[in-house]
């Protein structure tokens, strides 16, 4: 008898148990309407009215001083709730245009959190960098050194390293006022241009995460992509901004990215060449699409010695004149030969641009770290040395080149 | 002794591992490679090996003395009086280790999950669950360690596959570091990682054939050292050892950094901090149950059950004695490195003297 009370008992302890879980909340809860949900910040250095323009929020004159720092411009691209489209069917209201889906601020400050303070000061949501996409610098700003903004970047728990970093040319607030019409949401185009590059093969995957990795590595210097407004407010993807340290030293061009995906072996690739054959009145292009690598370090003279074994697979994809025949397999060797020789000279052209400043951007102390770890204790040991050493290094390229297929048309 | 002795082999075996797996996997790749860069894999094996050395007296003595706790056979090795204070004095290591526990588990779903959450609640809501859970016997610890095991083993790993597509294998080479100066000392601090196995010693008098104890502090020591090396490897191997350095909890950054096929989920941090919670809560209640264990036997006392709510309030008190995370780390490092005594030396001793004095327990 007394057992079945005690069940009883027992049961109705559990409802209220189970009903007690009904009132619980979450003490973080906030609705999406007082977030301010940040999908991109640009970052210039600011002129020079700067100062004037500046209100006194993180800092009182001769109380809490300002920070000596030369003063930055940021701007944000704020996304508006409700008008960015979640499916297909959804906001497709002619007149609305790709504008209104996002919000664009500035502000200036000393530094990227001053800024940051200056910007909450006037928006009434909290900002929330959990769905920050893409981070623009101006070129300008990179050259000067970009330490506060990855400490600042790398202490925020809520910004993924998945997100996209890089370097304008010229203003990167444009880049956040640019409203490109493929996409609703100006930086998920922006990043989805860099996704997109990485999967065709036109750009390594080299998301904010890489940058840190790479730049924090004592063998390898981080690069970024370098990007350009274009016509319809379009952006292309102009070269590679490479580092050394956190401070920007050089720009290569757009194709000498294929050179870097080369020596690196990554693929797919995506370039397009032009090789001449013959007299200098007949060009094929041709289309590689894959590449391997290998890389070998040995120690030469005291100093690292690097042999680059590369293998390129290429399509033809047209000639310029109809009187080159593409009817044998040696009028295709001769093509390989001449791309072997030009990718040859891309790659070292490429080397010979980063060794004059400095910047290992491939990661060839990591190698010699790595491989050759008693060389690196007794002669490098630290990033500043490998930057020295990196300039003297020398290189052997041993490229294969291999044309594959001429497309639909025979001859 | 009217206790129940069912504990099984695998049963002992997931019980050590999820006491193991807890809070320290956060930070676990940062201090190996501030012990040897490149060589974090490596070093993390050493301190491994290290940790099985005092498991490996631990289980011995267990062994030994089948159907007594430590603090009933410490008196019999010792004596008397020497045993006693010996026991005090883990007792106290144990409360420590509890309430650090907790502390650590609080400053990281404050500082990265739920930033307006009070730290006191967090610290607190965990410490309750682990009274609550530590009122039962022993049997109820042990299945519910059972029960838990995969749900912690199974997502660490898929977590560490998948980011495996992103490491490269020269930032973990060469094998040893370049500084293998640090090593020595990255034992030491890297076998602290592991000293949950203290828990062995509670469980032994509990397993139905503690003659097999020995297997299943082996399991244990392989299973942990296998997932403690892979996270290593895998966080070293994306990251590079110089990056790892800056990064506090550099598991987590991992799990942020990875994400699962065809972009189902763009990140695993919220996936793995789910499974971590687990994972600190079975630590906690090990620990919780183990310090209830220890003071009640070195009372003589029938049930510890009663205890539970009573030494709450100083844990919480000790957890909340911190005014920083650095200063949390600070003293995290220095009691686990005083902890290798307790966990490693002690029982060395214990057996050395036990077998010098042929003293011996009754079988079971």
């Amino acid at each position: 008898m007394s057992k079945r009370v005690n069940a009883g008992f027992n049961l109705k302890f559990m409802i209220l148990l189970l009903l007690c879980s009904l009132l619980t909340g979450c003490w973080d809860r906030m609705e999406i309407e007082e977030r301010a949900v940040v999908l991109g910040i640009s970052i210039d250095s600011a002129g020079k009215d700067a100062e004037i323009r500046e209100d006194e929020i993180s800092h009182l004159r001769g109380k809490y001083p300002a920070p000596k720092q030369e003063m930055i411009q940021l701007s944000v691209q704020i996304a508006l709730p409700g008008r960015i489209p979640l499916g297909p069917g959804e906001g497709g209201a002619s007149g609305e245009g790709a504008q209104e889906t996002v919000w664009v601020l500035d502000v200036v400050g000393h530094t990227v959190d001053d800024a940051m303070m200056n910007l909450q000061q006037q928006i009434s949501g909290k900002l929330f960098f959990g769905h920050l996409r893409v981070i623009v610098v101006s070129e300008e700003f990179a050259r000067k050194g970009m330490e506060n903004l990855n400490d600042y970047l790398h202490r925020n728990a809520e910004v993924r390293r998945m997100a996209w970093l890089m370097v304008s040319k010229g203003k990167a607030r444009e880049l956040m006022e640019a409203a490109p019409k493929l996409e609703r949401v100006p930086a998920l185009y922006l990043s989805s241009t860099l996704d997109d590059a990485v999967k065709h093969g036109k750009f390594p995957s080299d998301y904010i995460g890489t940058f840190w990795n790479n730049s924090s590595k004592k063998g390898q210097e981080g690069f970024l992509p370098y990007i350009q407004i274009m016509k319809g407010d379009n952006v292309e993807i102009s070269g590679m901004a490479f580092f050394k340290g956190a401070t920007l030293v050089g720009v290569t061009k757009p194709f000498e990215i294929a050179g870097y995906l080369v020596i690196k072996g990554i693929s797919p690739a995506g370039y397009r060449g032009i090789i001449h054959v013959g007299d200098d009145s007949q060009v094929v292009t041709i289309h590689a699409t894959n590449r391997e690598s290998e890389i070998k370090v040995d120690i030469k003279n005291g100093l690292p010695h690097f042999t680059i074994t590369a293998v390129t697979e290429v399509n033809v994809e047209e000639k310029n004149t109809e009187t080159l025949p593409l009817n044998n397999s040696h009028i295709l060797e001769e093509i390989a030969r001449e791309n072997e020789r030009s990718v040859k000279e891309l790659m070292l052209g490429l080397i010979q641009k980063t060794q004059k400043k400095e910047s290992d951007i491939f990661g060839f102390g990591e190698l010699v770290r790595a491989r050759k770890p008693s060389y690196w204790n007794s002669h490098v040991k630290t990033a500043d040395r490998w930057s020295e050493i990196y300039k003297h290094t020398t290189f052997d390229f041993r490229v294969t080149s291999k044309v594959r297929r001429v497309g639909m048309k025979a001859e | 002794m009217n206790e129940q002795r069912q504990i099984t082999v695998l049963q002992a075996s997931a019980i050590t591992i999820s006491t193991i797996v807890g809070v320290g996997v956060l930070a676990l790749p940062l201090s190996a490679v501030k012990a040897a860069d490149a060589g974090a894999p490596f070093v993390t094996f050493l301190g491994m090996l290290l940790a099985f050395v005092g498991l490996f007296f631990m289980t011995r003595l267990g062994m030994r003395f089948p159907n007594d706790s430590y603090v009933e056979y410490t008196e019999v090795i010792i004596g008397k009086w020497f045993g006693r204070i010996a026991s005090l004095v883990s007792i106290g290591f144990f409360a420590v280790l509890t309430s650090l526990v907790a502390r650590e588990f609080g400053e990281v779903v404050v500082t990265a999950v739920l930033k307006n959450t009070p730290l006191e609640v967090t610290v607190l809501v965990m410490l309750l669950l682990a009274a609550f859970s530590s009122r039962r016997n022993i049997m109820t610890f042990a299945y519910i360690h059972l029960f838990y095991s995969p749900f912690i083993l199974i997502p660490a790993l898929l977590i560490v596959a998948l980011s495996l597509k992103n490491a490269d294998l020269v930032n973990v080479l060469p094998l040893w570091g370049n500084e293998p100066g640090g090593i020595p000392a990255g034992i030491i601090t890297l076998s602290t990682v592991f000293q949950g196995y203290f828990i062995m010693m509670m469980v032994i008098p509990a397993m139905c054939k503690p003659e097999r104890a020995m297997r299943s502090s082996l399991w244990a020591m392989v299973v942990t050292g296998a997932l403690y090396i892979l996270i290593v490897a895998a966080t070293v191997g994306v990251f590079g050892a110089e990056e790892t350095k800056k990064l506090l909890w550099p598991t987590l950054e991992l799990a942020k950094a990875t994400s699962l096929p065809a972009n189902v989920l763009e990140r695993l941090d919220a996936v793995f901090l789910a499974v971590w919670v687990t994972a600190v809560f079975t630590s906690l209640f090990s620990c919780y149950y183990f310090t209830l264990y220890s003071i009640s036997k070195l009372f003589r006392l029938a049930d510890h059950g009663m205890l539970s709510f009573f030494i709450l309030p100083f844990l919480f008190v000790l957890a909340m004695l911190p005014q920083s995370l650095i200063q949390l780390n600070e003293v995290n490092g220095m009691i686990s490195k005083y902890g290798l005594l307790i966990t490693i030396a002690y029982p060395g001793i214990l057996l050395i003297i036990a077998i010098l004095r042929k003293k011996r327990g009754a079988a079971k």
